[in-house]
């Protein structure tokens, strides 16, 4: 069964009430923006009921022909389905948005409100840590990557799923040898070049963080200059047209 | 005819009757009257047996309205006999017989204090006002439709969505009983009170009550069920 892990003290009051209701024949649904963990909620706690999405409603009116008891996601959808089915079962649903709210208020005895991932700070530190250990297991092979979480741009707009992806992202680049920078950069080139000035617009893909790297490793554009070999002129020039702070 | 004992007829008279003292203190009460002291203070009382009382010795019986929360009186008598006792007898007004068809299939043995517990827990999630609870914990389960029982206490407790303060309390009412179907049920009494005026005019909540079989006491700063123990 599906562990849903939260430290927000408003999912511990809504994993309590479900839980209380677990056994009784009451329906509840839980509304919030999507890739808050609505279904790994409902599924930690009623894994055993059968699911089945709002927006497939040839199997939802089955399935609501064939069991008294089910989990309905993506509830915003329900538009389709004849409200008499779903009248005298015991709906566990989850919905993004409220599209009726006079249909929710009639099948439901209980109507939560999950709060995004933003709202939730104390997730935000659990499911990062959660995510770089994953990614790095997945994508690295070497666990003691220097991570730090300041440089990671955390994106919470599409709560979990930018999160995690920001995350995966970090770590991928942290990752990644020569041979894989060298194929990635084949495949954007291979995708992306055509027009009549391409060499200078790809190579300025390798020549700014080139710059921006060692500005960050040595300060000093006396130092980088001696380092990569090239006239300090050349890279006082090189940092003015790639407006570079430094 | 003066072997006759007409305390236990007065005892077991579904009107209530109270004997006072001319300090206004209870010398006598029957058993009906005690349930109404529930709702109504005896200074009260006594102020409106003064106010009704007949000039000179003897007894006066005046129509009027009185309602002490699902009590409701349409008139009294009051009397007295000497300077130092007065007495006050309540007629309850009739109440219209409804006829309520019990679906049992939708009715489950259910702990309510667990149901409570549960919409507690949703509207603690929901608002950062401080609740107190005094339960009952020994209320024997009954039958209830769980679903509807929910959504009707889901919308009680949104009344109390802007109070600065909440206090809950469930109750069983000794003495008290419900008559459905011809067949008398106890009572539990839930209420929920706020430390200020709250809005209480949403008819869905009565429309609710009624499905339920429960009586709804709206009041200024608190709502009261009264729910039927139905167990068979």
């Amino acid at each position: 069964m599906y562990n849903f892990i939260s430290n927000s003290s408003t999912i511990q009051d809504i994993i309590k009430g479900l839980n209380l209701t677990k056994g009784l024949f009451v329906s509840s649904i839980i509304i919030g923006e999507a890739h808050i963990g609505k279904k790994g909620l409902i599924s930690s706690i009623f894994g055993d009921l059968p699911m089945v999405s709002a927006k497939d409603t040839e199997i939802l009116k089955d399935t609501l022909q064939h069991h008294n008891e089910l989990i309905i996601t993506d509830f915003e959808h329900i538009q389709n389905t004849p409200i008499t089915l779903l009248e005298d079962k015991k709906i566990i649903a989850t919905a993004n948005y409220i599209t009726n709210q006079n249909i929710i208020d009639d099948i439901f005895a209980f109507i939560y409100h999950m709060p995004s991932l933003k709202d939730r700070k104390e997730d935000i530190l659990y499911l990062t840590d959660l995510y770089i250990k994953e990614a790095q297991k997945i994508l690295s092979d070497n666990n003691d990557t220097d991570i730090n979480i300041d440089d990671i741009d955390i994106d919470l707009q599409q709560n979990t799923k930018s999160l995690k992806s920001s995350i995966y992202k970090y770590i991928l680049n942290k990752s990644m040898n020569k041979e894989d920078i060298k194929k990635s950069l084949y495949n954007y080139i291979y995708k992306h070049i055509d027009g009549n000035n391409a060499y200078k617009e790809f190579l300025d893909i390798y020549e700014e963080p080139l710059i921006k790297a060692g500005l960050a490793r040595y300060h000093s554009q006396l130092k980088l200059s001696s380092i990569l070999g090239i006239n300090r002129n050349t890279l006082r020039k090189k940092i003015l047209e790639h407006k570079i702070d430094a | 005819m003066h072997d006759i004992n007409f305390q236990s007829f007065i005892d077991s008279d579904n009107s209530p009757f109270i004997l006072f003292d001319n300090q206004g203190k209870i010398r006598y009460l029957n058993n009906s009257a005690e349930i109404l002291l529930g709702y109504v203070s005896k200074t009260e009382l006594y102020n409106i047996a003064l106010q009704y009382a007949p000039q000179s010795f003897g007894v006066k019986t005046t129509t009027l309205s009185l309602n002490y929360d699902n009590f409701s009186f349409y008139a009294i008598t009051v009397g007295y006999e000497c300077e130092e006792q007065i007495y006050i007898r309540f007629y309850h007004a009739p109440r219209v017989k409804q006829s309520i068809k019990i679906d049992n299939t939708k009715l489950i043995l259910t702990d309510i204090n667990l149901l409570l517990e549960a919409n507690i827990t949703l509207f603690k999630s929901k608002y950062n006002i401080p609740l107190s609870l005094l339960t009952d914990p020994d209320i024997p389960k009954f039958k209830i439709d769980q679903n509807r029982f929910s959504k009707l206490l889901r919308k009680v407790f949104e009344i109390f969505k802007d109070a600065k303060e909440v206090s809950i309390y469930l109750k069983f009412l000794v003495g008290e009983h419900i008559i459905i179907n011809n067949k008398r049920y106890h009572i539990v009494q839930l209420g929920i009170k706020a430390s200020e005026r709250i809005d209480n005019t949403h008819s869905d909540i009565s429309a609710l009550a009624k499905e339920c079989f429960i009586s709804l006491l709206l009041k200024e700063n608190a709502i009261v069920l009264e729910i039927p123990l139905l167990i068979d």
